[in-house]
């Protein structure tokens, strides 16, 4: 909420990233994990949730704006405004509840079809809370083999334990670096305001020349 | 009477409850850095530096001096006066003045805060619950709840799921008797409406109804009559469209009556809904502290937070 002006000097690009996926299976907890290294039990997501995370990759000092939605189904009224101009989209499922997987194909990768904005945007499947390996009903090469589908990238994480947590927005990050259109979006849209939805112009302040 | 041990379990975790520690304005000063943590009314965990706490017992004062207030007219005015005061239709055919009276006075009150001893019996009244449950016959809730017990839908797939997320770490709504009885409401009334079903956001409301409510029973009235009678049509039903009116209508309200904030974050290109969805669909329930939580006045209240000073 700073001024616009002096923030630029904080970070070189700024990326918005989404988390999407059934309610439930950690995506919140996985934000928090990445953000504040501690996870509690949390409370489930109404409506939308955003946090920003300063962080250094490949060089670049990056701002990630991360925005976390609400799994249930009804939700998604009022989330799909936000994939709008995500540079990067991960789509979190639950190793430990199949119906979380199925649930990628048969509805979250048509929201994201529907709803993104960015044709290059970068696409992440997480499965996680591999911590509770016992009760894993969801192999990772069955995860693999999803990803490989959608043509994105995969990874296994515990928001509880932090394991791949970090990693998991690193290489995101990394990837959506290596390409230009979204890169560029990255180091102009970024200086913009963080909070911005929509795509539009700036609208400069009403002159004093003309009512 | 089927659920006297809740009732005293809800009763034991506010007893317990600390007392705000009250500091002294040169204590103040010196301290405003430390962070201060006590239970309050409802048994949930305060955290907040001094200030924060010094704010919350001038609330509490606030609400203590109501109190005294509504003590002295039930001494002039008799006991339960505030619950033949109903805007109803027997009252527009014979307007008698003093009920007119009383009716406003109410009215003032009520915007001021009622007292946490009278809300169980005033809500339940005011509200419509007590006289939408004394439209069915008296076994009604323990048939509904006994009966949908074992029903397996998506509905109780998504409340035994949000079971634990609900408040954890409450003293009782963490227990296995409050995921049991705030199960019961939710699952019941998802089987009452099957538009609305279940939607998240129901499980904070519902949870702080059980708490001010005291018994179960009237909580599922209560969440009956909000949603059914108090709130906008179809704000928890499938694709959220009340909540989307709501949304809407508030920010057209928040043009109007504070253009000068409205104009900010219109500057700072920030939708207001990205809060305001939360705090609607909650109730406030899950962003206040008690002491200010579930006002009736929906709209007025949420200026009201956005404009402190305005």
């Amino acid at each position: 909420m700073g001024s616009s002006g002096q923030g630029q000097s904080n970070f070189d690009l700024s990326f918005k990233i989404l988390l999407i996926g059934d309610s439930g299976v950690g995506k919140s907890s996985l934000l928090v994990s990445f953000i504040s290294n501690a996870v509690d039990d949390l409370a489930p997501t109404i409506g939308v949730d955003f946090k920003i995370k300063l962080f250094t990759v490949g060089g670049k000092k990056l701002k990630l704006t991360i925005w976390d939605t609400a799994g249930q189904e009804r939700f998604r009224t009022l989330t799909s405004s936000y994939y709008r101009g995500a540079q990067g989209i991960v789509l979190v499922y639950d190793v430990t509840r199949r119906d979380t997987f199925t649930n990628l194909s048969d509805v979250w990768a048509k929201e994201v079809e529907l709803y993104s904005t960015n044709q290059d945007c970068i696409k992440m499947l997480v499965g996680n809370k591999v911590d509770r390996e016992s009760e894993r009903v969801v192999s990772r090469e069955e995860g693999i083999s999803l990803a490989k589908e959608f043509g994105c990238l995969y990874l296994e994480c515990s928001a509880r334990t932090r394991e791949n947590v970090e990693r998991c927005f690193e290489e995101l990050a990394l990837k959506i670096m290596e390409v230009p259109s979204l890169l560029e979006e990255g180091s102009t849209v970024g200086k913009r305001n963080i909070l911005k939805q929509k795509q539009e112009q700036h609208t400069p302040p009403a002159g004093s020349c003309c009512s | 009477m089927m659920y006297g041990s809740t009732h005293s379990k809800i009763d034991l975790a506010i007893e317990y409850q600390a007392q705000v520690p009250a500091l002294r304005p040169s204590i103040r000063a010196r301290r405003a850095n430390i962070t201060v943590k006590f239970q309050d009314l409802y048994g949930f965990t305060v955290e907040g530096n001094v200030d924060d706490v010094n704010v919350l017992n001038e609330v509490r004062e606030k609400v203590r001096e109501q109190g005294r207030v509504w003590w002295s007219l039930e001494a002039s005015k008799g006991v339960n006066w505030y619950l033949q005061t109903q805007l109803n239709s027997t009252l527009k055919s014979s307007l008698k003045f003093s009920v007119l009276v009383n009716a406003i006075t109410l009215k003032r009150l009520i915007r001021k805060g009622i007292p946490p001893s009278l809300r169980p019996k005033v809500w339940f009244s005011l509200s419509g619950a007590a006289k939408k449950k004394s439209t069915v016959p008296e076994s009604y809730y323990n048939d509904l709840t006994g009966a949908v017990e074992d029903k397996v839908t998506p509905a109780t797939k998504q409340i035994d799921q949000d079971l634990p997320r609900t408040f954890p770490g409450h003293p009782w709504l963490d227990t296995p008797e409050g995921h049991s009885a705030l199960r019961r409401v939710l699952v019941g009334y998802s089987f009452r409406d099957s538009d609305v079903g279940y939607c998240q956001g129901l499980n904070y409301v519902a949870a702080l109804l059980l708490l001010v409510m005291k018994t179960e029973e009237d909580a599922f009235w209560m969440l009956a009559v909000l949603l059914e009678d108090v709130l906008v049509n179809d704000c928890y039903t499938y694709n959220l469209s009340g909540c989307h009116v709501e949304q809407r209508v508030f920010k057209d309200l928040l043009t109007k009556k504070c253009p000068r904030i409205a104009a900010h974050l219109e500057a700072m290109e920030f939708d207001v809904s990205l809060v305001s969805t939360e705090w609607f669909l909650c109730l406030f329930s899950k962003s206040l502290p008690s002491e200010v939580r579930l006002p009736f006045t929906l709209f007025s209240y949420t200026l009201n937070i956005l404009t402190p000073h305005c």
